[in-house]
């Protein structure tokens, strides 16, 4: 009877153990520090040269979004390498505009979501604008509180919080040039 | 809504068979100890008469009704118990039978009259009496349409309220509110208005674009708010009762939190300029800004004092946002709050004297009251996310927002400006941005 149980428990640690072999795990990985947005759920498009796009700016630069502490609205070397490379694309793209939309914190009060927003969304105008880009390209909104967003870090959503989203504005190429073809 | 003096009781004729009350007796929940009993019998009439708004005398005892509702709410008054008494009949309703109120216990005896005109309209009037030494204390008389006869109770509400407790008028008010409805993730925020209890809610936007912090005027009878209509963040003014909505500024940059003056000529704002938000101050009806404040930090949350002289804000000048109050022109800026946290949103008292405001520590918001020399300051709420208080129109009572972990939605609520029990204000959706005022006109 002893015997028996002890074979059986013998089996069991086998048959897992060449369970676990076939198909190892890895633990899920999460980076530490600064989180990073998920990246978008398609892929972003290829950059196609000549398309403006939101994908293409995300592809040229890695994101569109930079993150500010809870209380600040100044640029951290995180964001200024990324802004400098959204300039870069910009520059390289002269018919796109882009609009600015700052957000603030959850825990601002109304008015001073709005107006920390706004100081956020001019500090990322402001360092735009010094990296070439013409200031009639870059509009500028403040959210506020009122789109507080979710990102995926990992498998949990947690609160985007106090961030300023470059959002590509569609605009027509003047007449000259042919309008760019939809890569499909 | 016409208010006329009554010099006597109109038109006399009619004798009213005398009526017993039945069930109408009602205790207030919890009375103060300074609470004075009241009795509140059944309006007369002279003739039971059908209008659009049922029988004259359907009316009557909803009128009595009403006004004990809305004095119960203020937890100032005892109520008699009056089912044993002879309800008034015409001709008393200008000579109360002393006697009969004493036997009951009453101190005061509110009671009155609702007549129907030859045009179609109602002629309410409502008299209070000191019973012990058999006085009148105050009269009014309304000429309301009949789908207005809540606010004529309302009136003659605030006429007792106002005598008994020495307070500003409370009950003929109306809150403005956003409505929100639809998931956390895809808010959609309208702005409603509504009477003080609840009544006569009306959504005055259609939910297309974001709203945010309507403020009534001190009238009751506009909104200033902050919209996001067009894609671009400004500042509105809608005309309540007609479809009156226009841009306060032309093309500008981008402004928002607007307040109003307390005689509504002017409103202060807050306008971006280039990442620097400051106050502004511009004519209700337009006109060209003034700019009241110049500091490189951002300036914003404006509140006039009730004399207009003063404006009490929100700056971050001192690394964190603080509350500031300055004359109103600009000069003699002074920071009055020096406690921990994040300040916010101050409100400025009807009476002058107390500054309302959410003060942010973590993730906990609460919201507080503080003298306007910024001593004395004492937290009234536990949160842990109350925000954006707004006073009642006789300072009595606070309203603000709270977010509802239960529910996931934010809500509106009371709370005494002394700290007390916390009252939910029921509104059909969730709400939030409240602002409160007395109607005139």
């Amino acid at each position: 009877m002893k015997c028996k149980s002890v074979l059986l428990v013998a089996i069991a640690i086998a048959t897992t153990a060449t369970a676990a072999n076939a198909q190892f795990r890895l633990p899920v990985i999460f980076p530490l520090g600064r989180s990073s947005p998920q990246p978008s759920a398609q892929p972003p498009a290829a950059a196609v040269p000549g398309t403006v796009t939101q994908g293409a700016l995300v592809a040229a630069s890695g994101t569109d979004t930079i993150y500010f502490s809870a209380s600040g609205a100044t640029l951290d070397p995180t964001a200024t390498a990324t802004l400098a490379a959204q300039a870069r694309w910009l520059l390289a793209n002269p018919y796109a505009t882009v609009r600015l939309e700052g957000h603030g914190g959850p825990n601002d009060s109304r008015d001073y979501a709005l107006a920390i927003g706004d100081r956020r969304a001019n500090a990322v105008r402001d360092f735009l604008v010094l990296q070439g880009v013409a200031p009639q390209r870059v509009t500028v909104l403040s959210w506020g509180k009122e789109r507080p967003g979710k990102v995926l870090i990992g498998q949990t959503l947690v609160a985007a919080g106090p961030r300023v989203v470059t959002i590509v504005v569609p605009s027509p190429a003047p007449m000259p040039m042919p309008m760019p073809t939809p890569a499909r | 809504m016409i208010l006329f003096s009554i010099p006597k009781l109109p038109s006399a004729a009619g004798l009213l068979p005398a009526l017993l009350v039945v069930g109408s007796a009602a205790v207030a929940q919890a009375p103060e100890p300074t609470a004075q009993v009241i009795a509140i019998p059944p309006l007369a009439t002279v003739k039971i008469t059908d209008t659009d708004a049922g029988t004259t005398w359907g009316l009557a005892n909803q009128i009595a009704n009403l006004i004990s509702a809305d004095l119960k709410l203020s937890s100032k008054f005892i109520f008699a118990d009056i089912q044993k008494v002879r309800i008034p009949s015409y001709p008393e309703v200008t000579a109360p039978s002393y006697p009969q109120w004493r036997s009951v216990g009453a101190k005061l005896l509110l009671q009155g009259f609702v007549n129907a005109r030859a045009d179609g309209r109602l002629t309410i009037g409502c008299y209070l009496y000191d019973v012990q030494s058999g006085r009148e204390l105050a009269r009014q008389g309304f000429a309301v349409s009949t789908g207005e006869w809540r606010r004529a109770a309302h009136k003659c509400a605030d006429m007792a309220y106002q005598k008994a407790t020495g307070n500003a008028p409370l009950f003929d008010s109306r809150i403005a509110y956003v409505a929100e409805s639809g998931g956390e993730d895809a808010l959609v925020k309208r702005i409603a208005v509504m009477d003080f209890d609840g009544a006569n809610h009306t959504w005055l936007s259609s939910g297309d674009s974001t709203v945010l912090t309507p403020k009534l005027s001190p009238g009751g009878d506009r909104i200033a708010y902050t919209s996001f209509s067009g894609g671009k963040l400004h500042v509105q003014v809608a005309e309540i009762g007609s479809n009156g909505d226009r841009p306060l500024l032309p093309a500008s940059d981008e402004t928002f939190g607007p307040a109003f003056s307390p005689n509504g000529d002017t409103i202060a704002f807050s306008m971006s300029n280039a990442g620097n938000v400051d106050l502004y101050a511009v004519g209700a009806k337009g006109g060209f800004p003034q700019r009241l404040t110049t500091s490189t930090a951002i300036d914003t949350s404006p509140s006039y004092s009730p004399n207009g002289r003063s404006i009490a804000f929100v700056s971050d000048r001192s690394g964190r946002p603080e509350i500031y109050v300055m004359n109103a022109d600009g000069t003699d800026q002074r920071r009055i709050s020096f406690g921990p946290g994040d300040y916010g949103s101050p409100a400025w008292s009807p009476a002058g004297d107390k500054i309302a405001f959410m003060r942010t520590q973590g993730p906990l918001s609460r919201i507080g009251v503080m003298s306007v020399d910024g001593a004395d300051e004492r937290l009234v709420t536990n949160g842990p996310s109350d925000a954006e208080p707004a006073w009642s129109p006789d300072g009595s009572r606070v309203l603000f927002q709270r977010f509802d972990s239960a529910s996931r939605r934010t809500m509106l609520a009371t709370v005494p400006a002394t700290g007390g029990e916390v009252k939910p204000v029921p509104t059909p959706q969730g709400g939030s941005d409240p602002s409160w005022s007395e109607r005139q006109e």
